[in-house]
């Protein structure tokens, strides 16, 4: 083996100074709380929201690895979350018996119909601008939601399906107190998707540390210079596209087997959780994948302790039956902070942190030299 | 010196990332033509376009007629008596030549009426295809009118960017004659690779490379001088 | 290839296209069916042509994609409501001059309060996010919500009814055929705003200028005129087009709700998609084609309606992708 060259050398100091760093240390104290939660704050409501929190973060960063990794805009991708929950909820629900047989197939369905889609969809679009894949997407995921309540008898329309989660994860299932808490299925299931969201979370890490990833953020900055260098900029965005909807279907399979129930229509439809998913991303940070943390837990915290925010307004200030109309209409708020979010921090926390940083340590280089 | 109608100091401009102008200076004086020469990529249109405002410059400055203009908008600059012709000719082909005309002639006076009689007598194909599509005209008629677009209102100082790219050299002949009229009543910049264009027009030139002005002087000396000549802009005995 | 196939017969095989359109439907639909799908197609395709033709000018000349088109929409649609409330009597009163008097009431105040709406948005918030078309997606979007969300404050979150001049009601009976007086007017509308702005857009220096940018914004500014001045007057003018497409619509549909942006919002972006960007032409024609094949394949296949339009609008991005009239050719 030939000595190691400089580069080698720095990479190698690299992800040791990596391991030790203040962020490394943040991630592993968030990932400790979110495993540590169901013993410390046993109540549903607040399991509930962590489990949220993680499922979004990990759908909020699939994401972004279209938006800001690939720089490209798809107001699809609730519509993929519910077609993975939809895949499950057929093969758990009204067509199979619950078993892990059909759990399995159920998440391999999930993946399999996004992918199939995804591709269809960037081949029939990709070629026109921007703004245009988004208004397609917007409508295609449109017709999803009405194709999804009118072919009622095949996706059960507007009643929705019910699923039967099997075995260890069914609500049946008991194995007995442990450390203050019954280990029962809605447990077991917890960890689950919380060990699958990692796992997507850390594969969606590796894809855009990867060589393929950097092609992608090339694109993304100039399209026609990646083109130039010889680039199929189409075949990576693709991919790209691929991967992310792949995600997104199996979070939403995930969800599925978490809340037990799939209905076109109901809270969160496909189109609040578009709407979330942008709120998020944008919050959080573009192309930071962990923004994506921040801006689901930021969010769902919000939007689970709002009706306390808006009791709280509405002692405070008896007389203003304006700020409580306001108040009431939450997503105005959201609307409003999206907008000034957009053009005072577009970097959002992550980005906006990270720049912050990246200034200190050129300043102290700028120092030394 | 001080009386040059547009000075133009240790400009910076950045496309994206790319520092394209690197602190570049020249002056143009009054009553002559002043060419950019220079090999691809120089900067020169580049200068033009940051001279006219569709370019930010970083820093430096520009003054035209004792005013600062090089944080004005393009729109105010071309008020103040600044014609452009960019390099790929700008003009409108879905709109007739009438059209563009119109679109250019800021005011509807008699004297701009004035100048517009006088432009079409100098360019007469204008005159001829005045109502026809802007697009279907040859390519030395499209040059022709982005020329005079430019002039139709009181220009005091015309930027013209490679007119005679992809022309044939009679149509060239025909734009040196135009650009000699128009220099008795305008001072004109003119971009060139063209060294025939450039040493039949220019009275003075400047020698861009990198962003930056690398040598200067006045037309003849460079005619005569070869080895500048092909050091810098590539031309070699006999081309 | 096949695109430049398309591009030298385009105008042919526009019109034969358009005329196959209109006489296929007539193998699987009986005559006065037809006619009155016909008719029905019209009228929509002109409501269409209201929204998308402001969508189409300000995209050509100012590169930005409005998303907040559909909330102007449903804006101009809520103040002409209100002062229809206002002047309820000369809406309900049996006299085409009353009728009309309120109905040019609404519109005038619904143009001028949205165009007043979109100077704002314009000169706020999209004018911070020129040249980036993600951001400009993301911030009208975000207007969107506020915008809708300000309707449920304003007006409340419920579907109102809206009630259409009682001169404009009813139906005349020609030969046999049911002619809607309504859907009648909504084309005489969509016929006089297209000319106004042909007019507008072909004899007026203003006009020739707008055109002028849409081909080349640069070269507009470089030669003298205030670019940004002329973004803000066609941004008003494209959302009082909405306000415009929106009133015209709540009395289509006899309703107002907050969310009646949305549906045709998308439908507005598939016209000008098919129709070319930057063209008034195309905007009218991709409108009627699109409201005559829903129409027509409602009544056919009621769910595929919807679904054809997308269909005709990716066949459209895959063989000529400017478009059916893109400016400048």
């Amino acid at each position: 083996m030939a000595e190691p060259t400089p580069v080698h050398l720095f990479h190698m100091s690299e992800r040791q100074r990596q391991f030790k760093s203040v962020g490394f240390f943040l991630k592993m104290a968030v990932l400790l709380l979110f495993v540590l939660v169901p013993f410390l704050f046993p109540s549903f409501k607040t399991v509930d929201l962590t489990m949220q929190i993680v499922m979004f973060a990990a759908l909020v960063a699939s994401f972004d690895i279209l938006l800001g990794y690939t720089g490209i805009l798809s107001f699809g991708h609730g519509m993929f979350f519910g077609i993975g929950a939809y895949c499950v909820a057929f093969l758990i629900g009204k067509y199979g018996a619950p078993t892990y047989g059909n759990l399995i197939l159920g998440f391999l369905l999930a993946g399999a119909v996004s992918a199939i889609l995804a591709l269809l969809i960037s081949f029939l679009t990709l070629r026109v601008k921007a703004i245009f894949f988004a208004m397609i997407t917007l409508a295609i995921a449109e017709l999803a939601i009405v194709l999804a309540t009118k072919l009622s008898t095949l996706t059960g329309g507007e009643d929705g399906i019910s699923l039967f989660t099997p075995g260890i994860f069914s609500p049946a299932f008991n194995l007995g107190p442990f450390m203050g808490i019954d280990i029962n299925g809605r447990v077991v299931t917890y960890y689950f998707i919380l060990f699958s969201c990692l796992a997507l979370f850390l594969l969606m890490l590796r894809f855009t540390k990867s060589p393929l990833g950097r092609v992608l953020q090339a694109i993304r900055d100039n399209v026609q210079r990646a083109e130039a260098l010889g680039y199929n900029t189409f075949f990576y965005q693709s991919v790209s596209i691929t991967f992310g909807c792949v995600v997104a279907g199996l979070v939403g399979a995930l969800y599925a087997i978490w809340v037990r129930y799939v209905n076109p229509e109901s809270s969160p439809s496909v189109m609040t959780i578009m709407l979330d998913v942008l709120l998020m991303v944008i919050i959080g940070g573009m192309g930071t994948l962990y923004g994506g943390i921040i801006g689901a837990a930021f969010l769902k915290v919000t939007q689970t302790y709002l009706p306390d925010l808006q009791h709280l307004a509405k002692d405070l200030f008896p007389q203003a039956e304006f700020l409580h109309n306001v108040m009431e209409r939450w997503l105005l708020l959201f609307g409003v902070l999206f907008i000034l979010v957009v053009i005072f921090f577009p970097k959002g926390v992550i980005g906006s942190v990270r720049e912050y940083a990246a200034r200190r340590k050129a300043r102290g280089l700028n120092k030394m030299a | 010196m001080s009386d040059a109608i547009l000075t133009v100091r240790g400009v910076h401009t950045f496309i994206g990332r790319h520092h394209i102008l690197q602190g570049i200076s020249f002056e143009a004086r009054p009553d002559a033509v002043t060419v950019l020469l220079g090999r691809n990529g120089a900067g020169k249109s580049t200068t033009l376009k940051t001279t006219i405002g569709l370019l930010p410059s970083s820093k430096g400055s520009i003054v035209y007629q004792g005013e600062a203009i090089q944080d004005r908008k393009p729109y105010e600059i071309a008020r103040r008596g600044i014609g452009f012709v960019p390099e790929h000719m700008g003009i409108f082909a879905g709109l007739t030549v009438e059209e563009n005309m119109r679109v250019a002639m800021l005011a509807e006076d008699a004297d701009t009426r004035r100048r517009l009689e006088r432009t079409l007598d100098m360019f007469a194909d204008l005159r001829k295809f005045w109502r026809a599509r802007a697009g279907n005209l040859s390519g030395g008629q499209k040059q022709m009118l982005a020329i005079a677009r430019a002039i139709v209102n009181r220009t005091s100082l015309l930027l013209i960017d490679e007119p005679s790219k992809g022309l044939a050299p009679i149509i060239v002949d025909a734009l040196i004659t135009a650009i000699n009229q128009i220099k008795e009543r305008s001072v004109v910049i003119l971009v060139e690779q063209n060294f025939y264009m450039a040493s039949s027009v220019g009275d003075y030139f400047f020698i861009l490379d990198d962003g930056r002005v690398v040598h200067k002087g006045d037309m003849p000396t460079l005619i005569e001088d070869e080895a500048l000549q092909s050091r810098y802009l590539g031309i070699s005995k006999g081309a | 290839m096949a695109e430049s196939v398309f591009r030298r017969f385009s105008q042919q095989l526009t019109l034969m296209g358009v005329v196959v359109l209109f006489v296929l439907p007539l193998i699987g639909i009986p005559p006065t069916t037809y006619l009155t799908l016909t008719i029905a197609g019209l009228a929509m395709g002109m409501l269409l042509f209201l929204v998308a033709s402001g969508v189409s000018i300000i995209f050509g000349l100012m590169d930005v994609l409005n998303f907040a088109h559909g909330a102007l929409f449903a804006w101009g649609a809520y103040v002409g409501f209100t002062v229809f409330n206002l002047l309820m009597p000369w809406v309900e009163a049996d006299s085409l001059t009353l009728n009309l008097a309120v109905f040019l009431a609404a519109m005038a105040a619904a143009m001028i309060a949205v165009a007043l709406l979109g100077i704002l948005l314009e000169r706020v918030i999209v004018r911070r996010v020129y040249g980036n078309h993600l951001f400009q997606i993301l911030i009208t979007f975000g207007a969107t919500i506020v915008l809708v969300e300000l309707i449920r404050v304003f007006w409340g979150p419920n579907d109102e009814v809206m009630r259409v001049p009682v001169t404009f009601r009813g139906n005349w009976d020609i030969l046999d055929i049911i002619v809607y007086r309504y859907r009648v007017i909504c084309i005489i509308i969509g016929l006089v705003v297209y000319g106004v702005l042909q007019l507008i857009l072909k004899k007026t220096k203003l006009g020739t200028i707008v055109r002028a940018g849409v081909e080349d914004r640069d070269m507009v500014q470089a030669m003298g005129h205030n670019i940004y001045l002329l973004f803000t007057g066609v941004f008003a003018a494209g959302a009082a087009l909405a306000a415009v497409g929106g009133l015209t619509m709540s009395l289509f549909s006899l309703q107002v709700y907050p969310d009646m942006g949305g549906t045709y919002l998308l439908f507005a972006f598939i016209v000008v998609i098919i129709g070319g960007l930057g063209s008034v032409t195309g905007s009218l024609v991709g409108a009627l084609i699109v409201g005559l094949t829903y129409n027509y394949v409602a009544y056919l296949v009621p769910w595929a309606a919807a679904g054809v339009n997308i269909l005709i609008m990716i066949t459209i991005l895959l063989i000529r992708p400017t478009g059916l009239f893109p400016a400048g050719e």
